[in-house]
């Protein structure tokens, strides 16, 4: 589906946004996400509590072809990506807690996500591929670490790669949906509404019950936010990955077509779901007297 | 010094009574305190995102000595014309103040979120020569200046200074993302464009700046600071070189065992405009070598995280708003900085319940002073480890504070009266109003219109405002307290207490009530007063609103409320 150039376009794109990512944080705002690993142990039950029942009520209530609900809950048992990151910057989260809760689910998913899998379908054997593990949490850690440094010794020097990496960001989510829907319009046309439901309803229930969780166990608004973007949003590339690793043929291609719809309309749902939170942030903060400027 | 109680609790180093200042004009001070800082940080402005600026003491040094020279020989103003800066908090502020100051002239403090008819209305009163305003503001010049213009207009902007990319990086931000830029249609020129013209006259015509600093006395007259007053009519205090300089010192005095000079990072949030920033923040942190980290915008409050992150601020200075709003800010109560020392309050009463909160998150606490526009502003100020809760601390040395009754007489110690002050930060005057200046200058003593209380040792506690004063079937209210009250409830986030009339008592007390609690009474608001204050306090009348009035620093605006009472009760 992509080639290796374009791959490495991505990956090179994702490496200098999560550098800007990286510049807006302090190892303040990771110890203080850390000191408090109740916002963290509520990610990782919500990630791999949630989602894979989510994914298993979808397959089980949508009249899905096989290779489809294999795909779904594949797709539902997987850690968050560095897109949750992305999107959890912009909705003014708690950004030390959406990097440390993606390297938490991706570290322990190679142990959970096997066992979830053996709960939700006893037959499917998974192969996970460790260096897409590892890829992914070099291309988060990496750049994160630089971009902190990078403010460290100089605050401008870390606004501006801020600046620019979040610039990046935005032109990455505008580029991820103009040029999916061209490249795949016959594969949108094809596919089954039960289908579609599924792809979106993931991602958007994912969101909606891990913020309503959150909130049940009186986590602050602006960390139930980043808990909701990093359950509902899942590392698609890894699934992708996954999947390849492990089937073969036109099964794989079958089952691929999950992730790729899943990847699409994650964007557009998290994109709306940030302007969502981004309004409710602004509703929240303290009215100042209008001229203490 | 049984007279001065009060000098007992000055630090040990502190001198109780500072005969002269220690420089003959603002200008002298500048050029002394760069000449001692040189190259290192005087001022950093940051900005919300992090990006940021820096200028060393000798840079300031030279660039407001090229304005001067600019202002001088360019614009051909003469010593004692008046020139406006319209600026929030950045690098340009200092520069234009102590330009204007170094050539000789008038500085006239304007509030940039001034509306056109508020600018023209300071603007024929103080019939300034120049003015220095940032671009964001510019497009309300035309307006206020019809029929009155103003010869010279030099535009800044909040960038100015910054490194080049970030500052193409704001500039195109504001430009066209926020479009709160609009082009400046009259003829202007820019502040980086004056200062290479006054650098470039200088060179040629070998003009020196100490020569402009020479010939200005201590008693001449530096800024103009307009205040609403009591009466509303905006007066402008006309505060000299030497009023500012004292006041600067006779505060810095109270807090020298605290700070070393040289090595303090302070935070300026609160726009150096106002009187008390002006003489803290700007000439104060400046005497003492400090780096004032100057925000331009504080609101919203996350505005000043960044700052909070990339700075070690061992100094805060601000105003109750300030105070208030920063413990209810996650951010901040997460990671309190680490590095402060204190922070001081001033420009409106601080409450006892902000103070406490500050104190149990920051670990250090907020010392309260108190003064006016009219009084340079510090009158009391409360010494580091021996401040008094509610109380607005201890006269200032060479200061002398009374509370006198209705006929000018001093009331016995302990009991209520308008506090009267005398010093050497004491105004010369209002600008062109002999009349109101007679109105609060009595025998040499300066009337204040605050209600206060001094104890044995010289504490002093605000009871109220003159005017404010509630009186409940002869009993008096003094509404601050019944605030004070109503901010100890976790559910209010803010209130402000009147007296409205009212048939049975005279006047009775009503408070307005911004909730935090949506499902907070006005039957648990009355139980809660009960449990803390005596029957005759307790709010008659309560209403709840989504935000109250507030003057541009945030003092709640009692005066409307009750305006506006008092238009409904004339109606009904």
């Amino acid at each position: 589906m992509v080639g290796a150039f374009e791959q490495a376009i991505l990956a090179l794109m994702i490496f200098v946004i999560m550098l800007g990512m990286g510049a807006s944080l302090t190892p303040r705002d990771f110890w203080l996400a850390l000191r408090r690993p109740y916002g963290l142990a509520i990610g990782v039950i919500s990630q791999y509590g949630f989602m894979p029942l989510i994914g298993f009520l979808l397959i089980t209530i949508l009249p899905l072809p096989q290779a489809i609900a294999v795909g779904v809950l594949i797709m539902a048992c997987m850690p968050g990506g560095t897109t949750s990151n992305i999107f959890t910057y912009f909705s003014k989260g708690n950004l030390a807690l959406s990097v440390l809760m993606t390297v938490t689910s991706t570290v322990t998913g190679v142990i959970l996500i096997p066992i979830i899998l053996v709960l939700y379908a006893t037959a499917l054997d998974l192969e996970i591929p460790r260096e897409n593990i590892i890829i992914t949490l070099v291309l988060l850690l990496v750049p994160v670490a630089i971009g902190m440094v990078l403010r460290k010794i100089n605050a401008n020097v870390g606004a501006v790669t801020e600046f620019f990496g979040s610039a990046l960001a935005l032109f990455f989510i505008l580029f991820l949906m103009i040029s999916w829907v061209p490249r795949n319009w016959q594969f949108l046309l094809s596919t089954t509404p039960a289908t579609y439901v599924a792809a979106i309803g993931l991602g958007l229930v994912g969101i909606t019950i891990g913020y309503l969780f959150a909130r049940a166990l009186r986590l602050h608004p602006r960390n139930a936010r980043t808990v909701a973007l990093e359950t509902g949003i899942q590392n698609g590339p890894l699934a992708i990955a996954i999947i390849a690793f492990t089937f073969s043929g036109t099964e794989a291609q079958e089952i691929m077509a999950v992730p790729a719809l899943y990847s699409l309309f994650i964007v557009i749902v998290s994109t709306l779901v940030t302007l969502v939170f981004r309004r409710a942030n602004t509703a929240a903060e303290q009215k100042l007297p209008d001229s203490l400027l | 010094m049984t007279d001065r109680p009060w000098t007992a609790f000055y630090g040990a180093g502190a001198r109780a009574e500072i005969e002269r200042a220690s420089y003959r004009s603002i200008g002298e001070l500048v050029r002394s305190v760069a000449q001692t800082y040189g190259r290192a940080p005087a001022f950093t402005c940051c900005l919300p995102n992090g990006m940021n600026g820096t200028l060393s003491f000798a840079q300031v040094d030279e660039m407001s000595d090229a304005l001067a020279v600019y202002l001088r020989e360019v614009a051909g103003l003469a010593a004692g014309d008046r020139v406006a800066v319209q600026l929030p908090n950045g690098l340009s502020f200092p520069i234009a103040v102590f330009g204007v100051l170094k050539a000789g002239c008038v500085l006239v403090n304007v509030n940039p979120l001034y509306t056109a008819e508020e600018m023209a209305k300071q603007f024929q009163d103080a019939e300034p020569h120049a003015l220095i305003i940032a671009d964001m503001f510019a497009d309300k010049v035309p307006a206020a200046t019809r029929g009155h213009p103003i010869p010279n207009l030099i535009v800044t902007r909040v960038a100015e200074f910054l490194p080049a990319l970030p500052r193409g990086i704001v500039g195109l931000v504001q430009k066209y993302w926020d479009r709160s830029i609009k082009p400046v249609e009259i003829g202007h020129v820019r502040l980086p464009q004056a200062l290479e013209a006054g650098r470039a006259h200088r060179a040629a015509e070998r003009i020196e700046v100490d020569a402009y600093i020479r010939n200005v006395q201590p008693d001449d007259v530096a800024v103009l600071q307009y205040t609403g007053g009591t009466t509303g009519v905006a007066k402008g205090a006309m505060l000299t070189h030497a009023n500012l300089i004292l006041n600067m010192e006779q505060t810095m005095e109270l807090i020298s065992d605290a700070v070393k000079k040289g090595e303090e990072v302070a935070l300026t949030a609160l726009p150096m405009y106002h009187v008390f920033a002006f003489t803290v923040n700007l000439l104060g942190f400046w005497w003492l070598g400090a780096r004032n980290i100057l925000i331009p915008n504080p609101r919203p409050l996350s505005n000043l995280k960044r700052a909070f992150e990339n700075y070690r601020i061992t100094w805060l200075s601000g105003v109750n708003t300030l105070f208030n709003g920063l413990t209810n800010e996650v951010w901040f109560t997460d990671s309190p900085p680490r590095h402060l020392k204190f922070a001081s309050a001033g420009g409106m009463a601080l409450q006892t319940a902000v103070a406490r909160k500050w104190e149990a998150i920051t670990g250090k606490p907020v010392l309260q002073g108190y003064g006016l526009t009219e009084t340079s502003p510090v009158l009391t100020f409360n010494p580091l480890g021996k401040a008094r809760e509610g109380s607005i601390g201890v006269p200032v040395p060479s200061t002398l504070i009374a509370c006198l009754d209705d006929a000018g007489n001093p009331v016995p110690q302990g009991q209520p009266g308008e506090i009267a002050a005398r010093g050497p930060q004491i105004m010369a005057g209002y600008w062109k109003r002999p009349d109101e200046t007679a109105k609060v200058m009595r025998d040499g003593w300066f009337l204040t219109g605050d209600i206060g209380v001094m104890d044995g040792d010289g504490y002093v506690t605000i009871v109220d405002r003159k005017k404010d004063m509630v009186v409940v079937s002869g009993f008096n209210v003094y509404p601050n307290e019944v605030e004070d009250c109503l901010a100890t409830h976790p559910g209010i986030l803010e209130s402000a207490v009147i007296g409205v009339p009212d048939e049975a008592t005279g006047e009775a007390v009503k408070a307005f009530v911004v909730r935090r609690d949506p499902g907070l009474t006005e039957a648990d608001i009355r139980d809660h007063c009960k449990a803390h204050l005596t029957a005759y306090k307790v709010p008659k009348r309560v209403e709840f609103r989504d935000e109250l009035p507030k003057s541009n620093v945030g003092k709640i605006l009692r005066k409307d409320l009750r305006a506006e009472a008092m238009a409904r009760h004339a109606a009904e």
